[in-house]
């Protein structure tokens, strides 16, 4: 198998995922218990310690199952406070302002690389969480933003594509060309792009034959009047609501992430793309920022879902790729979500994807692009 | 201590608005001086500021592209006001001086703005939306097309901006015209005016210092209106607030929001100077 | 005919104002999640909205925010309506200046501007810093208030006192206070709505540990209108209107009760 490393790097701005129906079934659920899920084979590790408390998870939103936080509590004491961002910039806008307090967050890989060298994270232990170490697939450690693990764990992994209304749309988009055309041709005003400059920019130059990380000035002017033609074609710049508005067919076309493209697509009829041409591949890590009042418990948590029993029933909800081992997630892990390459992309998928490593310089190309863009 | 006599109440010491004055400059100037301070500086790297004094934040926002959102911005301020002064001064006038049980109707518009900013902004987007009752009604009579939708539009902007700023109109219009004399209005028609001269010449110049606060309490902040935008308008436009907040949210580039924080504090100062100039010459020479 | 145009169009505005608010009560009763549909009529989401520990917890911050906030604006919006009338003009034209500039500086210039101070300064963000900056617009509100009602009160009462050898404490606290009292409850009534409703300003310093309630709010709504949010809306209106109701009885009782003293001889 190729050497994955280098995809495993990933930049994007990924805001949260949908629903009404996860914030009231967050509220619903937080009352009920969780129904035994069958831990058979596997190594299934008990968490005993007791230790009371309170873990403050600062998250995205919809990112948890929420009948993983009561049974989390029912197995460590330990009382769960959440708060929600819904991009990594508002998560290191909050850090960086002062913020302090929580245990636990959950960024892409890219803010980890940015929060560790801002002095903004605590060192993760290891020793105390044992289940990840035993339970961890390899690929994901020594992760080229954290090359020594010092300061994060995988959480999940993902992509950057769109998903479409195979109902609605009478073509078969296959590539970011095939979207841009039908976006800016019958399906106009029915399309939707995530609000993050690198998904988007990102994905505009990969359609054009150039680097998702392109910091070429020539490069990225021609990424710029592709997506100026787009504008007045687009229903919402949106990273939250699209997901609701591709189910209510509002939208048709939708540029996002795969575990929203899989969500579609477990209500109406839909299929989640990775573009012909490439994408973005990222990967969200646990991190335990600087300030936080209850290390232990975060460690915790992350050792908590480390059992791939546990695991399983994230991923069930998330439709986000797992790091843990495949073969000990197979027994416990519903077979359709276990097969169903939107979640779990096939590896001749990511090849062809880059992850996000775009420098300051990058960085500021793409805002002044990005303001044009939505000043259009 | 307290004297005696002259217009404006008993006379209290000027020290008495020290403790006012203190919290001012503690948490008002004071932000805004780190402000002015970040806004000549620079971003280093991902997140480090360097405070060495360099106005090139400022060389980088005069362009024509951020010279169009500003100007967007204040299309968008004035539209706000004019609007607003069009839907209430009529209301306000009604209020003022036909309407019985005042306080109540007064109440009655604010009791809408109880419930939170959010909440009523997005129920416009469900009242807006091509699904809901309205438009489908009125696809039915067809009155509207098939494809016709307001949602995320320019349009719903504009809808929601003048639902949201309409009491700050009102109320100072309305407090304006309740102390209006309208027998004056009457003895002025009795004396031959017709109707929308004595509005000219007796209602207007009385209700004016109202009118003026009005547009101020609307204008101003709707420059810095950011949330409407991404609310109702899909985060389609740009505004000078929707700027700053991506630059401290999105591109994590302080010290050019801070930049563009300057330029609106600066043209709103130099507004409420001048307003404030205008009305201490008018309680100095009588209104 | 005039008169009967400006009635019509009265109406027509408050059914403006009054569209949104009849969606949210509407879909607070809605038995269904989808807020598109009407799926019979239901309580069940103000039982959630009270027992999620998510909404009551920043509705007690919000509260607690907005109560000491109101007490501190009030406190020093009414100094400054006290003292300004008569200052030098010199110094009235800045402190004027600021009064206005505190309360139509846009909330996304001052709530990053206050962020950036708070850091700098090393003040943990939190309730506190909440508080302080909300009562930075809420004590010009006050202020505007008061003076507003101050300068137009007259003094014949108050020299009347001092005619009578009172002190000018003693006649502030006997003579002006209860005339100013109205005006100093009207704007702690608008500076507890103004902080209780903040958004922005709140959203960039509140730090980890505070959520108040717009905030809580902007987070569900990001995702979709809430029906849980929405009974959590009208439960707040509810209480709200029954605040004022009960304020505006209480006072014209203690109106009607000075009224009547004031016709006593003597005075």
């Amino acid at each position: 198998m190729p050497d994955q490393r280098s995809i495993w790097e990933r930049t994007y701005n990924r805001k949260g995922f949908v629903a009404i129906s996860a914030l009231t079934a967050l509220t619903a659920a937080c009352g009920s218990d969780d129904d035994g899920d069958s831990a058979a084979g596997g190594t299934t590790t008990e968490t005993t310690k007791e230790l009371g408390g309170t873990l403050h998870y600062y998250n995205w939103a919809d990112y948890v199952n929420p009948k993983t936080y009561p049974a989390f509590t029912t197995a460590t004491g330990v009382k769960i406070k959440k708060d929600f961002f819904v991009s990594n910039e508002d998560l290191q806008a909050k850090l960086q302002g002062g913020a302090r307090g929580y245990d636990l967050a959950a960024p892409t890989g890219y803010m980890v690389k940015i929060l560790a060298e801002a002095d903004l994270l605590e060192p993760i232990d290891w020793a105390k969480i044992p289940n990840a170490t035993k339970n961890i697939d390899p690929k994901f450690k020594g992760l080229p933003f954290d090359p020594n693990d010092e300061w994060s764990v995988a959480k999940d992994w993902g992509t950057t594509g769109f998903v479409y209304r195979t109902d609605l749309v009478k073509e078969k988009p296959v590539s970011w060309r095939d979207f841009y055309d039908l976006a800016t041709g019958p399906y106009s005003k029915k399309v939707t792009v995530l609000d993050g400059a690198p998904e988007v920019i990102g994905s505009t130059l990969v359609m054009l034959g150039h680097s998702y990380n392109s910091e070429d000035e020539s490069e990225l002017e021609q990424a710029k009047q592709e997506m100026l033609k787009l504008k007045p074609h687009l229903l919402a710049i949106t990273s939250t609501e699209y997901k609701q508005m591709a189910i209510a067919g509002r939208a048709v076309l939708s540029l996002g992430w795969n575990g929203d493209g899989a969500a579609v697509a477990a209500k109406k009829p839909a299929e989640y793309i990775v573009a012909e041409e490439g994408g973005e591949f990222w990967v969200d890590s646990y991190v335990i920022p600087t300030g936080s009042k209850n290390p232990d418990a975060a460690h915790a948590w992350i050792d908590y879902v480390y059992d791939p029993a546990h695991n399983a029933v994230e991923t069930e909800f998330t439709y986000y790729g797992s790091p843990v081992k495949r073969d000990l997630l197979k027994p416990v892990i519903d077979p359709e979500v276990f097969n169903n390459t939107d979640v779990f992309p096939e590896p001749s998928t990511i090849e062809k994807l880059e992850a996000n490593a775009i420098s300051p310089k990058g960085t500021k190309l793409r805002d002044r692009i990005w303001t044009e863009f939505k000043a259009a | 201590m307290a004297g005696r006599s002259g217009v404006g109440g008993p006379r209290y010491p000027a020290w008495l608005a020290l403790p006012g004055a203190a919290w001012y400059a503690l948490f008002f100037l004071g932000p805004l001086g780190i402000m002015a301070v970040f806004s000549v500086s620079r971003r280093e790297g991902y997140t480090d500021v360097v405070y060495d004094f360099s106005l090139e934040n400022f060389r980088y926002l005069w362009d024509p592209l951020y010279g169009d959102v500003f100007l967007r911005t204040f299309g968008l301020a004035t539209f706000g006001t004019a609007a607003t002064l069009l839907v209430g001064f009529p209301f306000a006038y009604y209020l003022a001086r036909y309407a019985r049980r005042k306080t109540l109707l007064l109440l009655l518009v604010i009791v809408p703005f109880w419930t939170s900013f959010l909440i009523r902004t997005y129920s416009w987007l469900i009242i807006l939306s091509p699904d809901f009752v309205l438009f489908r009604f009125l696809r039915d009579i067809g009155v509207t097309g098939e494809d016709f939708s307001l949602i995320y539009t320019r349009e719903a902007i504009y809808i929601g901006v003048v639902y949201n700023y309409l009491p700050l109109m009102v109320l100072p219009l309305y407090a304006a015209l309740e102390r209006m004399d309208w027998t004056l209005v009457d003895a002025a028609q009795d004396l031959g005016d017709r109707p929308l001269t004595a509005f000219r010449r007796v209602t207007l110049p009385l209700v004016l210092p109202g009118l003026i606060v009005g547009c101020l309490l609307v204008f101003i902040p709707l420059t810095g209106e950011y949330l409407i935008p991404v609310i109702l308008g899909g985060d389609l436009t740009v505004f000078a607030g929707n700027l700053i907040a991506q630059q401290f949210l999105t591109a994590r580039d302080w010290p050019f929001g801070a930049a563009i924080a300057m330029v609106v504090i600066g043209a709103m100062t130099v507004m409420i100077l001048a307003f404030t100039r205008l009305a201490a010459r008018e309680e100095q020479y009588g209104g | 005919m005039g008169r009967r145009l400006l009635g019509g169009w009265a109406v027509l505005v408050y059914v403006f104002l009054y569209a949104p608010i009849a969606v949210v009560v509407v879909f607070a009763f809605n038995g269904g999640r989808q807020v598109l549909n009407w799926e019979g009529f239901s309580t069940k989401w103000f039982g959630e909205a009270l027992r999620d520990p998510t909404i009551t917890e920043p509705f007690r911050n919000s509260l607690i925010i907005a109560s000491g906030n109101a007490v501190a604006a009030a406190a020093l919006g009414t100094l400054l309506a006290l003292a300004l009338p008569r200052m030098p003009r010199l110094l009235r034209t800045p402190l004027d200046a600021l009064v206005y500039m505190t309360l139509v500086t846009p909330e996304i210039v001052f709530g990053i501007s206050a962020l950036i101070f708070f850091v700098q300064i090393g003040i943990p963000l939190g309730m506190k810093t909440v508080l302080v900056s909300h009562v930075v617009f809420n004590a010009s509100v006050v202020a505007l208030i008061v003076r507003a009602r101050f300068v137009g009160m007259g003094q014949s009462l108050e020299e009347a006192s001092y005619d009578l050898g009172a002190g000018p404490v003693s006649t502030f606290r006997q003579v002006t206070l209860p005339r100013l009292a109205p005006a100093i409850l009207a704007g702690s009534l608008l500076a507890f709505t103004f902080s209780f409703d903040d958004f922005i300003t709140s959203f960039f310093v509140s730090g980890a540990g505070t959520t108040t309630l717009p905030i809580r709010i902007f987070s569900a709504l990001r995702f979709g209108v809430s029906p849980v949010i929405n009974a959590t809306a009208v439960m707040i209106l509810g209480l709200t209107v029954a605040a004022i109701v009960l304020a505006y009885l209480v006072l014209r009782r203690t109106d009607q009760a000075r009224r009547r003293a004031a016709v006593v001889p003597g005075l």
